[in-house]
């Protein structure tokens, strides 16, 4: 068990860097999430934690020790690729069991614990099988499998479910969840599926561009993101960002966008001219007939998308298209002319020029 | 296209009425063809041909005579053939383990070597493109004795005895294979690096964070996933050494086939019986049996090597 600690992590590939400095501290039995698109260092972060990459400047500690010259072997991590990394040339028990060949133990005790992490991932079955004779999800098992058997204080995992197809990521995403429930141990998770980094993390960890953006808990991520990207990036549907002008008299802040000035809450502060404005889709209603509401905005349907529970509906509006939510039983009709509302608390203000959140 | 517009205009209800899968088949027969019937003419033929030749006395000049299997008991009762077969055999044995392990040993270090990796490469290929004739020639001045030779200069600098090479009975053989693996290792060096770099890198990543030693990366992985490149060359190098000639008759041509026979293999026998003494029948005998011995090698081969 151990905790992790990053201090100005730095790394080049010739000329270009590709990781600005990241300073983050992992606490002991986290599970945390890098997200970002693609590119943005997750995987290089999370392979010098690991050790396969060299450092260009920086700390890395795991368990309070400075690691930055140990071999990976000598961290005490366990890594899950994204091909998987299994053998096709040996059994199942023999792929778990070759993170074993250094410990120090019998072939008895050796093989009670490679049937011990099989029988925790429920491949007590397919021992004997080669990878090729594998489902996706229970080669993706093998490889967890392989990271189990040695009781590592650190699991670092690069896409693992990538290359699952939707249901079984799903599936793939719960075992993971409830295997580090079971364990306790210390999680470090790249990924660039935002569903997955909110129903896994216990934090979440947004880069872009080989920088940290934000670092939180996925509701928090989710209700005060630090910027527009990191709005955008996380919680699906995207939010809408909508280019708004604030107007400040005697104090009292409104924004001018839609059908009529919104008044914004005292609390906001002093405030640019010109800000966007975010709003999620699900909190953006249709509204019925003149219901009010803080934020009306008016617009022509262009797209219904019907998903059961409730049904989204793209909206022309200010020369693009918003998204909003309707009543999945009586959806408006394509090219009704409609009202938008959402209440005041459901806005989130960003600065237009650094975008920012206000 | 010209086959196919002349089907539609002559068999176009035919060639529509095919399914396409069966126009498929019936295009990859028609490229198939061409070399099927070449194969046909060049090669089955004149190997049926000298299965049939072994049982005659033919000498070039005469009409050929049935004899039955006179040649191939003449070849049991010959003290040459079996000093020819030891040397292929030994050809074989040496030639093919030794050239492999320097051929991998070699690839396995340049894998890892970005500075002038594709310079060191092509030093590596570049005897595999060279004439056998002309290396052999620079071999043979190698292994003159002082102060022609450059190996026997070496040996006296350093105080030790000459050795004869060429011209011993029990050096010769080993002088020649020498040239002989050092004129194939580009080639094999080449098929292993590709072999290699066939195997992803996430492999060895998750062995080193298992900290398994080298030793155990290259005998529990590495080999391992080479083996269809291994198989590949075991088979591909041993014909090799089995059908080996050039070197051989390069090397000791004013005496093909070394002293007492000393480094012959039976290729060379198979020339020398053939076209110095014309006796086709007996030759063909011979073909026949390194025919049956390369078939009965590389078939041993695969079952062997193959996965069980
Ligand atoms: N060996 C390398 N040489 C040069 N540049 C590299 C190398 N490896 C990665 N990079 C660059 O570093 C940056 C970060 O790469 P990284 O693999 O960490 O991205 P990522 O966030 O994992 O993206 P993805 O989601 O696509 O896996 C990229 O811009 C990439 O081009
Ligand atoms: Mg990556």
């Amino acid at each position: 068990m151990a905790g992790i600690e990053l201090q100005g992590l730095v790394k080049r590939y010739g000329a270009t860097q590709v990781v600005h400095g990241i300073d983050l501290t992992v606490a002991d039995g986290e599970f945390v999430v890098f997200v970002g698109p693609s590119g943005c260092g997750k995987s290089t972060t999370l392979r010098m934690i690991a050790g396969l990459e060299d450092i260009d400047g920086g700390e890395i500690s795991i368990g309070g020790k400075v690691v930055n010259r140990l071999e990976p072997k000598d961290r005490n991590i366990a890594m899950v690729f994204q091909n998987y990394a299994i053998y096709p040339h040996m059994s199942v028990a023999e792929n778990i069991g070759f993170g074993l060949h250094t410990a120090k133990l019998d072939k008895a005790e050796k093989r009670k614990r490679v049937e011990q992490v099989a029988g925790i991932l429920g491949l007590e079955p397919l021992l004997e099988r080669r990878p090729s004779a594998l489902s996706g999800g229970q080669r993706q098992r093998v490889a967890i499998g392989r990271a189990m058997v040695r009781d590592p204080t650190v699991f670092l995992f690069d896409e693992p479910l990538s290359n699952l197809d939707a249901q079984l990521r799903a599936q793939m995403r719960l075992e993971i969840k409830r295997l580090h429930q079971r364990l306790g141990t210390t999680i470090v998770f790249v990924t660039h599926d935002q569903v997955e980094a909110m129903t896994l993390a216990d934090r979440i960890v947004v880069m872009r561009d080989g920088r940290i953006l934000q670092v939180g808990a996925p509701m928090e991520l989710y209700e005060k993101p630090a910027d527009v990207f990191t709005a955008r990036f996380i919680g699906s549907p995207t939010m809408n960002v909508l280019p708004g002008r604030v107007v400040t008299e005697a104090g009292i802040a409104t924004l001018a966008l839609g059908e009529k000035p919104v008044a914004l809450p005292t609390t906001v502060g002093t405030v640019p001219a010109d800000v966007l404005v975010g709003v999620r889709p699900q909190q953006l209603r249709v509204l019925a007939g003149d219901e009010p509401a803080d934020l009306v905005l008016t617009g022509s349907v262009a797209v219904i998308e019907p998903l059961g529970s409730e049904t989204f509906v793209h909206v022309e509006f200010g020369g693009g298209l918003i998204l909003a939510s309707a009543p999945a039983k009586s959806p408006p009709a394509v090219g009704a002319a409609v009202r938008l509302g959402a209440p005041v608390a459901a806005l989130t203000l960003f600065d237009a020029a650094s975008e920012r959140a206000l | 296209m010209s086959l196919s517009i002349d089907n539609q205009r002559s068999g176009g209800r035919f060639w529509g009425g095919l399914s396409l899968r069966r126009k498929q088949v019936v295009w990859a027969w028609a490229f198939l063809a061409v070399p099927i019937l070449f194969y046909a003419l060049i090669r089955f033929y004149p190997t049926v041909e000298a299965f049939y030749l072994s049982t005659t006395n033919w000498n070039l000049f005469s009409k050929p005579g049935f004899v039955g299997l006179a040649n191939f008991e003449r070849l049991w009762a010959d003290v040459v053939f079996w000093q020819v077969f030891r040397n292929t055999v030994l050809y074989l044995a040496i030639g093919t383990p030794v050239s492999l392990a320097l051929a991998f040993t070699i690839a396995y270090h340049l894998d890892r070597v970005r500075f002038l990796h594709g310079f060191i490469r092509a030093l590596y290929f570049l005897p595999f493109l060279t004439t056998a004739a002309a290396m052999a020639w620079v071999w043979r001045w190698f292994y003159q004795p002082v102060p022609i030779g450059m190996i026997n200069d070496l040996l006296s600098s350093f105080g030790l005895p000459q050795q004869p090479f060429l011209r011993s009975t029990s050096q010769a053989l080993p002088s020649v294979l020498a040239p002989a693996i050092w004129a194939g290792l580009g080639f094999q060096v080449v098929i292993f690096l590709a072999g290699l770099r066939a195997i992803p890198n996430t492999y060895y990543e998750a062995a080193r964070i298992d900290g398994v030693s080298n030793l155990t990366i290259l005998r529990r992985i590495t080999i391992p996933l080479l083996k269809p490149t291994i198989i590949f060359l075991v088979v591909f190098s041993s014909i090799g050494f089995l059908r080996i000639f050039d070197q051989v008759y390069n090397m000791t041509s004013g005496d093909p086939g070394g002293p007492l026979n000393a480094t012959k293999p039976l290729v060379l026998m198979i020339y020398q019986t053939a076209f110095s003494s014309f006796e086709m029948g007996y030759a063909a005998a011979q073909t026949v049996v390194l025919f049956l011995v390369l078939l009965a090698v590389s078939f041993l081969q695969l079952r062997l090597l193959r996965d069980r």
